[in-house]
């Protein structure tokens, strides 16, 4: 019977397996293996193993770095005020009494809307004509380049960015916070607590796992921005806003270097899974400190 | 009789997952129209099918295989692509590693010479003079790589210098003949007269942008060659004393210069040129159509493309689009040569006009289009394509120079930065992706 059962199960969970395995696993250690060969997508017969070539080259080319770099710049910025900004809304939203449902899906609604389409729109937005500027006009400020200048770019497209993606994280913060014990406020009450108080001692601790789980996805999420540049400025100006995923994008498909494209895929991995790693541990460890902490109390 | 059904399902799902994996030549009597005897040949195209460029593809083909009844049958397949191109090259891509690739298939002009060079297209089989000179020569020049004929393209392209007649009038500028066109220095001279006549209108005298992807050195290296520069060596493997060369840095300080002196915006601004804010304009034929379609107040002309002080009457003039070739997989070379010949002829051509409103390629066809011997505007830029018409380099590289040449622009017109130190460092970055081809 129980046999039978697992064999029902593989047959459920097999597809997927297969699928997965041909989609995600086999292309990625193929990736692995192109990273060391110069793989040439219009002349694959000419493939040669160059070892660890590409390796050295991809650190030694000023664009790669630069872009690199760019993309720590978003993460900077993008990670604090989606973060930030999903919490405060969040509990803006718990807070107010009326039109609930209103705010809720208003902040919302940019999430399902398709990047691309947000992108032009923002492009819209901050035009040298734009409704921004015109505002910044009305308030007796100099109009601004905003995407059209190599040192607004970067951040005009981060904010951007932040706009687009923070109802997702209100939501889930809003599910947090309805998920706290009221009894918890209840009691800090009565210990007549501040607010302030309040949010320091039972919001926070109480949304700890919550914040660690969006804290790692906004991160990952933000070293992924490819969609929002490539619309709105494509990389420029002077390469301001030229991120890893489209420089890697770039190589392989626009330049065919498949090989180079791949060596650029892994080391953008790799530097993605440390960092995650090195995330987890910092918000792992406090955790269990205060855990002993609690239960030496008890004792 | 649950576990039946669960059993079922599995295996369904499982049979799913390899479905679709599979492609084969199909025999005679599978694919409506296909009959005994007759040869089959494969063609892709890089649209979509419901569009009207996909449409004139269809009709194309559909007529293909009525004239050649009995002889060949062509199956056309659509595969639809993104702006940046993505979609039908990563299948073209995908097929040159799996194999599997179509007899004929469409390439990007600026893309035949890498093509070409690794092996993915083949020479087509041999043209009389009298075919070839139904091309335009920029067609011609287009799809031919080491003097060996690859591609034919049904559409020819180009780019217009329009101006508006009002404000041109107004400011008392006289607009000269297709053969003596304005030098950079006549030019600068009237924007500097056009500045403060714009200024009072809230505008400037010239609209153009150096946007990221092909549009920059395709509007714009027409100023590289006027001055007798060329981008890329003729066998298109050096960039060296090209790229970098005085010409092209001329070219460069001349956008400065207008940059500079505010001719132009330097954000680029919405519909300028087309509210009557801006006299000039750089864009593709299209305008004509967007202009007399939707802004039916701008009284629409098109000058002569300006030209460095040392032109000396070569061809300069933006050209380029997608061609038909055959592939390297191609069994019949002969075959695959008459479907790109009907693709890219006279009839196919006026239906791309009519239905895509993209020029056509050969001069029986535009003589066969009432607009082009009718209105001023179309004439001028059909003259224009045919008597000064120039492609875009020949190099397998193609997609390094294009990008650079935008980089360079950008940084070296908006940004200030030194010229020659971009141009160099340029090079440099082209070159390291000439290696491959140069190393043996």
């Amino acid at each position: 019977m129980r046999k039978k059962n697992s064999i029902i199960g593989m047959a459920f969970f097999g597809p997927a397996l297969v699928l997965l395995t041909i989609f995600l696993f086999l292309p990625m250690l193929l990736t692995f293996g192109f990273s060391f060969t110069d793989y040439f997508a219009l002349n694959p017969e000419l493939t040669h193993f160059v070892g660890l070539e590409n390796y050295m080259d991809i650190f030694k080319d000023d664009l790669f770095v630069q872009s690199f770099f760019n993309t720590v710049k978003f993460v900077v910025i993008i990670v604090p005020l989606q973060c930030g900004g999903a919490l405060l809304l969040a509990l803006a939203i718990n807070r107010s009494a009326h039109c609930k449902k209103y705010f809720k899906v208003a902040f919302f609604i940019p999430v399902v809307m398709s990047l691309a389409v947000v992108s032009t729109l923002w492009m819209q937005i901050y035009s040298p004509e734009g409704i921004l500027n015109t505002l910044l006009m009305k308030a007796g400020i100099d109009a601004q380049p905003f995407i059209y200048s190599a040192d607004q770019a970067l951040p005009s497209i981060a904010i951007m960015s932040v706009w687009q993606g923070v109802g997702y994280q209100m939501i889930i913060f809003l599910g947090g916070l309805q998920n706290i014990n009221p009894a918890l406020y209840e009691a800090a009450e009565m210990d007549h607590a501040s607010g302030w108080q309040k949010f320091k001692d039972i919001t926070l601790p109480e949304l700890k796992p919550l914040c660690v789980f969006v804290f790692i996805t906004v991160t990952i999420g933000a070293f992924r921005m490819l969609v929002q540049p490539m619309v709105m400025t494509g990389g420029g100006p002077d390469h301001s806003t030229y991120t890893i995923v489209y420089d890697i994008y770039e190589t392989g498909t626009v330049n065919w270097e498949m090989g180079l494209a791949s060596t650029m895929a892994i080391v953008f991995t790799v530097f993605v899974v440390i960092l995650t790693i090195i995330q987890n541990i910092l918000t792992k460890d406090r955790e269990g400190r205060k855990y002993v902490h609690k239960e030496a109390k008890t004792d | 009789m649950r576990k039946r059904l669960l059993w079922m399902t599995g295996i369904v799902l499982a049979a799913v997952c390899f479905t679709g994996c599979q492609k084969k030549i199909p025999s005679p009597g599978e694919v409506a129209g296909y009959e005994e005897g007759e040869e089959y040949l494969s063609i892709w195209v890089h649209s979509i099918e419901d569009t009207e460029e996909g449409q004139a593809y269809r009709e194309s083909v559909d007529s293909f295989n009525e004239a050649y009844d009995g002889q060949y049958f062509a199956d056309i397949e659509f595969v639809p692509r993104n702006d940046s191109g993505g979609g039908y090259s990563d299948k073209v891509n995908a097929s040159v590693m799996a194999g599997g690739l179509p007899d004929v298939l469409t390439v990007d002009g600026p893309n035949v010479a890498a093509y070409a060079a690794n092996g993915i297209i083949q020479p087509l089989a041999e043209l009389t003079e009298e075919e070839k000179n139904r091309y335009l020569p920029s067609i011609i020049e287009q799809g031919t790589v080491d003097g060996r004929l690859y591609a034919l393209g049904v559409m020819e392209s180009s780019v217009g210098f329009f101006y508006n007649k009002d404000l041109a009038e107004e400011a008392g500028i006289d607009i000269p003949d297709a053969d003596h066109p304005w030098t950079w220095s006549e030019f600068l001279d009237i924007l500097g007269r056009l500045k403060p006549f714009m200024d009072e209108r809230n505008g400037y005298p010239l609209d153009m942008t150096f946007p990221v992807g092909e549009t920059s050195i395709y509007y714009y290296a027409p100023f590289v060659w006027s001055g007798g520069g060329e981008l890329v060596s003729e066998d298109g493997l050096q960039a060296n004393g090209y790229f970098n060369s005085e010409q092209t840095a001329e070219a460069m300080r001349f956008f400065r210069t207008v940059v500079e002196n505010e001719y132009m915006s330097e954000a680029p601004i919405d519909h300028l040129f087309e509210s009557g804010r801006a006299v000039f304009k750089f864009d593709g034929a299209w305008e004509v159509n967007t202009v007399y379609a939707n802004y039916p107040d701008i009284d629409l002309g098109v000058a002569p493309y300006i030209v460095s002080d040392n032109w000396d009457g070569e061809a300069y003039t933006p050209t380029g689009s997608w061609a038909f070739a055959a592939s390297s997989e191609t069994k019949d070379i002969e075959g695959a040569t008459e479907l790109v010949k009907w693709m890219s002829g006279v009839e196919s051509g006026i239906r791309i006009w009519e239905m895509a409103k993209s020029f056509p390629s050969t001069y029986e066809a535009f003589e066969n289009i009432d607009v082009f011997q009718t209105d001023e505007n179309y004439r001028a830029l059909y003259m224009q394509l045919s008597n000064y018409g120039h492609p875009r380099p020949k190099t397998p590289v193609y997609p390094q120079v294009s990008t650079s040449f935008q980089e360079v622009l950008e940084s070296v017109a908006l940004g200030g930065k030194d010229v020659q130190q971009e141009l160099d460092k340029a090079v440099e970055r082209i070159n390291s992706k000439l290696e491959r081809y140069t190393r043996e």
